[in-house]
């Protein structure tokens, strides 16, 4: 029998696996190859002693895993958290037969169901999805957004279909999905920001702020393309408008908080993550124009809602990327954490050796 | 039982990476490829979802005050570990569970459960914990759980030459440490201080059961200065997301109150 080409050199018919990580799945052990370019300069020769030295210029902490359906997701998830605030608010405060509510609440149950399908893709292991509602620990956001998306997801579709005998609960649960809309919408910032990843790290403030706006903004952008009675075509309007305008400034207040440590601040700066930050600040500012135009024109209220949407989803791509790059940069990451410029947090003093 | 780590005493490491190899012996990790990378002898490069124990080597134009070199050299080694910090971020970032804290005070990732959200990956300071993608699942080193149960030595350290990996109570670990420290000063290595060990030096995660003695700063052997687990300072997060709620449930109750009586 041959070997189990697994990368561990255990016959099977003479060792058996038993240790800790023997189920440990190694497909692409032939595959495996140098992780970085090497060779180009000797590596060896270029380390020098400095103020702030770094190990060969290796990253300090682990870049994300985390694929496309992520960023996707945190706008799914804004978009629907957002659409079920409004649809909530309009319900208790319009009062008067209403178009928009029975859309928002659609919008709120199509992206929690969409948001669900693209956090369990990334996950690796997809089939254990339902471990995420094992425990309740809220020291950890990502359990805090399972427990909401389960929540607010039930709620939103109670308050979707007419399920016979419950019925009488659907505006309750409307209701409900609403009030946990607005967290849904916002905890992805915190969930970023409770991260070693330099630059979400130094965002911590804004990010949850950025994320409310911009699923607003998104939530918003998605009702450009409906069409509504003019009363509640106004609605709509200031709500995508207000959001938009949220989201700038919550885009530019972040930009301010990160700018202030030097190094972290580059991801945002320059770069694949630089160049789509810069784009969503460009759609969004489209979008709130076109928005703001006194016209009764489909054609702009559309060309408002296709430039708000791909403003939403270039800024959460945006800030994945950049997690990404600054992960990459070790002295970003020895900046962030350090509490004393002198003294690295040691007892015994440490001296630049001479 | 009590609280267990390691004390890994860098002066003292050759550099011979039997550590790396009993790790993954023992717990019967795949290999990561093979491949040179120039980087000194290290070509394991960093710690991973395969690889528990890594060697970094530090070649410096400097000599150690200790030492007697022809040229200005020294090379320093440093067996590094997943640290088991007594808080530690990756567990307390864990939405499934699946990372516990063991009756030894050590952390531990049940296989059997991980789902592989990638969520501890980020949350680590020191880029311990990764996920393997063609296993799909979070891995670091276990301590030797299994090998703890039996009242036996951690691989790493039941192989290590020189004892510069020592296995213990850390309350035991943390004295032998501190006489090493006090040793080396008089022997003129001044150099010579603890990484984390204990939570008055390492507020951030108050204090690792696995703790190093280190002669150069904590950057040039790729540890942080200051490490601190994210959830220490998620609070303001927290207080920015309720503001920013309160904020968008007026916005929002405005939008439809002013907007309804045109």
């Amino acid at each position: 029998m041959n070997p189990v080409r697994d990368g561990r050199q255990v016959d099977p018919e003479i060792g058996s696996l038993l240790g800790e990580a023997a189920g440990q799945i190694a497909k692409n052990i032939e595959a495996a190859k140098t992780p970085f370019e090497v060779w180009k300069e000797n590596p060896s020769a270029r380390q020098q002693m400095s103020d702030e030295p770094s190990y060969y210029n290796r990253p300090l902490v682990k870049e994300p895993v985390w694929v496309w359906s992520v960023p996707l997701y945190f706008y799914a998830g804004g978009a629907a958290g957002a659409s079920l605030a409004l649809a909530a608010a309009a319900q208790l405060l319009d009062g008067r037969p209403n178009k928009l509510i029975p859309y928002c609440r659609r919008i709120g149950l199509a992206g929690v169901t969409l948001g669900s399908g693209l956090l369990i893709y990334d996950l690796g292991r997809p089939g254990r999805f339902f471990n995420m509602l094992r425990v309740f620990r809220p020291t950890s956001p990502m359990n805090m957004g399972s427990w909401l998306l389960a929540a607010a997801g039930s709620l939103s579709a109670l308050a979707v279909f007419e399920i016979p005998g419950i019925k009488r609960f659907r505006n309750t649960s409307a209701i409900g999905a609403g009030i946990l809309g607005i967290p849904l919408s916002g905890y992805t910032g915190v969930l970023l920001a409770n991260t070693a990843i330099p630059v979400w790290q130094a965002a911590s403030r804004m990010l949850p702020v950025l994320f409310t706006a911009s699923g607003m903004a998104s939530a918003g952008a998605l009702l450009h393309f409906i069409d509504l009675p003019s009363r509640e075509k106004t609605i709509a309007r200031r709500f995508a408008m207000t959001g938009q305008t949220a989201e700038l400034i919550a885009m530019f207040a972040l930009e301010r908080q990160v700018y202030k440590v030097e190094r972290i601040n580059k991801p945002l700066k320059q770069g694949f993550s630089g160049f789509l930050w810069k784009t969503a600040r460009v759609l969004g500012a489209a979008s709130l124009a076109l928005a703001f135009l006194p016209t009764k024109s489909r054609g702009v209220k559309t060309a408002a809602g296709v430039c708000g949407t791909a403003a939403a989803l270039t800024l959460r791509f945006s800030l994945l990327q950049a997690g990404r790059n600054s992960a990459r940069d070790p002295r970003a990451s020895f900046q962030q954490q350090r509490t004393n410029e002198l003294h690295p947090g040691v007892q015994a003093p440490l001296q630049p050796v001479t | 039982m009590g609280s267990k780590g390691f004390f890994t005493d860098t002066t003292i490491c050759i550099g011979c990476k039997a550590c790396e190899v009993a790790c993954k012996q023992w717990n019967q990790l795949p290999d990561d490829g093979l491949f040179f990378t120039g980087m000194s002898y290290d070509n394991t490069v960093a710690l991973g979802a395969s690889t528990w124990r890594h060697v970094a080597f530090i070649e410096r134009p400097v000599a150690l005050p200790t030492q007697d070199t022809s040229t200005d050299f020294s090379w320093l080694f440093m067996s590094d570990v997943c640290k088991h910090c007594k808080r530690a971020g990756c567990l307390e970032a864990c939405p499934t569970g699946a990372i516990v804290r063991t009756e030894f005070d050590t952390v531990f990732v049940q296989p059997d459960v991980c789902n592989g959200c990638g969520y501890c990956v980020t949350a680590c300071p020191f880029g311990v914990i990764d996920r393997r993608e063609d296993d799909g699942r979070a891995w670091k080193c276990t301590l030797c759980y299994d090998r703890l149960k039996e009242d036996m030595t951690p691989a790493c350290a039941k192989v290590c030459p020189t004892e510069s990996i020592v296995f213990g109570d850390i309350d035991e670990l943390r004295r032998r440490a501190n006489r090493r420290v006090s040793d080396l000063h008089a022997a003129g290595l001044k150099d010579a201080y603890l990484y984390g060990a204990d939570a008055a030096s390492q507020p951030g995660t108050e204090g690792l059961n696995a703790f190093f003695l280190l002669v150069d700063k904590p950057q040039a052997y790729n540890l942080p200065p200051d490490p601190i687990v994210p959830t220490k300072k998620i609070k303001e997060s927290w207080a920015s997301l309720a503001l920013g709620r309160i904020a968008m449930a007026l916005a929002t109750a405005v939008c439809v109150a002013a907007g309804g009586q045109r």
